[in-house]
């Protein structure tokens, strides 16, 4: 009987390294964090979700600077860190409740009946699609020297969830988020494929991000005020 | 040197073990639950002095109801005695019966029993027990394919799907702890025994009378000796889940590795006091959470099955 489970054990998959696994890990959280902001109803919720998922791109910036000495991640990880942890949830929030969004509104409701499709259904989809990034990103075989590739498939089906989470959702807000929790997801790429991008284009990026959020600022505050709603449904027609 | 017990008394250790704790567990939950909300609950042992109560009273049986109505609480009360010979409650080696069946098969015994109670509450002819039984069958559904998954994580790990193989992988590194596909089926069986429990996400534990009722609806029409059968074996598979998770997911130490007097007793104390603090975690989730609409217990599965197969897929890859 003992010989039984002692044979099992020796034909186990090996574990992965410390290390590798503690990446993976992560990566899994950030993936999980974009799969919670695409059933959350709540926006301060979502908000706070794209600041998780960003804490965790920040702490495998870290991981993969101290395991491969690359100190430019050092840098970036900070900088990434004081961006979307801080600055972009502080800005979104400040935006919205300078249109009356937050607090007890009543339009809240814009933003929790805003899916498209049934929680569950949708998330099955999500899955599905996921599923799709996983298998295909495996299947092109990239193979990088600071992560472990199942990182690689994971950004892949968390950029491709985040698309999921802009279509599926009708409000201007939670596309926003999706937007924003997207580039994450390429952050997320970027670590894995090219650790040692030079910090210059990896800067660009992060600004690239303000540009966004300033862009998705205009958007909702425009049309709250022609539409005095969030909800993308009343953009059907177009106008001269 | 500790005198060695034979290897079938060991084995019936682990039933007698499961069957006597299984009350003392649920005490434990309800009265931690009860000092968290400010009052001071029943004793640990109240559930003990329930079922001695509830085995004097009389059985009464509702009127047009079939031998069904009263061979269900037995058989169902054999199908929980029969698991525990099937997973590691006591030691890390597996005892003579314990291959039986793996993971799958202390599965279907469970989903039998829970099968034989909601024929019973079918039977009972009551609208009560009888939805508390259509709406068990309705969510046991889409719990059920979540489990699948999650053996299926277990037997890509290992390469077997007995429990014992998977307690022994993850005794034997740290790496196999922090791997994802592991900590993500370990999550998503979590949510599953909540469902299966009853726990606050999905239904409220201790209600009376209430409209979101799935498990505890059903046995509404038993009494006396059948009822404390029901109310036992709602307890010992409680338990039993508590086992699979804690000695095969999460925390498979303090077993016994061999059939000595003074291992097996640690294990049976190390059990119960794990199963202890797994209850205290347990009722916290319930005085943090909000009770689900009937309607959103889709949405938890839905959670719990994308924990479990995100386990799977990154197990594929190779990564997990």
């Amino acid at each position: 009987m003992t010989a039984i489970v002692t044979a099992a054990v020796t034909a186990t998959v090996a574990a992965p390294s410390a290390l590798s696994g503690g990446a993976d890990v992560i990566a899994v959280g950030v993936l999980l964090a974009e799969f919670g902001m695409f059933r959350q109803a709540l926006l301060r919720d979502q908000v706070r979700l794209y600041a998780a998922q960003s804490v965790l791109i920040s702490a495998l910036a870290v991981v993969v600077a101290a395991s491969r000495h690359l100190p430019d991640l050092y840098a970036l990880a900070a900088l990434a860190f004081t961006l979307k942890v801080v600055i972009v949830p502080v800005v979104l929030r400040r935006l919205l409740r300078g249109i009356g969004v937050t607090g007890g509104d009543p339009r809240w409701s814009d933003i929790a009946g805003s899916h498209t499709l049934g929680v569950a259904s949708a998330v099955l989809v999500a899955i599905a699609v996921a599923a799709f990034g996983f298998f295909t990103a495996a299947a092109l075989g990239i193979r990088s020297p600071v992560l472990p590739s199942t990182a690689f498939s994971i950004s892949i089906a968390v950029i491709l969830v985040a698309f999921v989470l802009m279509i599926v959702r009708r409000d201007v807000i939670s596309q926003a988020i999706g937007f924003l929790s997207l580039e994450n997801g390429v952050s997320l790429t970027a670590l894995v494929v090219a650790a040692g991008l030079p910090l210059f284009l990896e800067l660009a990026f992060l600004f690239d991000l303000l540009v966004a959020v300033v862009v998705f600022g205009l958007l909702i505050r425009v049309h709250h005020g022609r539409a005095e709603s969030m909800s993308t449904a009343d953009l059907t027609r177009l106008r001269g | 040197m500790s005198p060695a017990l034979p290897i079938p008394v060991v084995q019936l250790l682990q039933v007698v073990t499961i069957t006597a704790a299984a009350p003392g567990v649920s005490g434990v939950i309800s009265r931690v639950e009860a000092r968290l909300q400010g009052r001071a609950g029943p004793r640990v042992l109240q559930p003990y002095y329930d079922l001695a109560k509830l085995f004097r009273k009389e059985a009464l049986a509702p009127e047009g109801s079939s031998w069904v109505f009263l061979a269900a609480p037995l058989a169902a009360m054999v199908c929980y005695l029969t698991v525990p010979l099937l997973i590691p409650v006591l030691t890390t080696f597996g005892l003579p019966l314990g291959y039986m069946g793996d993971i799958l098969g202390g599965g279907f015994i469970l989903s039998l029993a829970s099968f034989l109670v909601a024929l019973a509450a079918l039977d009972s002819g009551s609208p009560y027990p009888q939805l508390g039984a259509s709406r068990a069958k309705t969510f046991g559904a889409i719990t059920e394919p979540v489990v699948l998954f999650v053996v299926f994580t277990v037997a890509l790990v290992t390469g077997t799907d007995l429990p014992y193989a998977l307690a022994a992988t993850v005794r034997s590194s740290a790496g196999q702890i922090i791997r994802p596909a592991h900590l993500l089926a370990a999550a998503a069986l979590f949510m599953v025994i909540l469902y299966e429990t009853g726990r606050i996400p999905v239904e409220t534990h201790s209600g009376t009378n209430e409209f979101g009722m799935i498990e505890e609806a059903r046995p509404f029409e038993h009494s006396g000796p059948y009822f404390a059968l029901l109310k036992w074996g709602s307890a010992m598979k409680q338990l039993i889940l508590y086992t699979i998770l804690l000695n095969v997911f999460l925390a498979p130490w303090g077993l016994a590795a061999s059939s000595g007097l003074w291992p097996v007793l640690l294990a049976i104390v190390a059990l119960t006091g794990k199963a202890a603090v797994l209850g205290v975690v347990v009722a916290v989730i319930d005085n943090s959470f909000a009770k689900l609409r009937l309607f959103k217990i889709t949405e938890f599965a839905t959670a719990a099955f994308l924990l479990a197969v995100l386990g799977v897929f990154t197990l594929y890859l190779g990564g997990g």
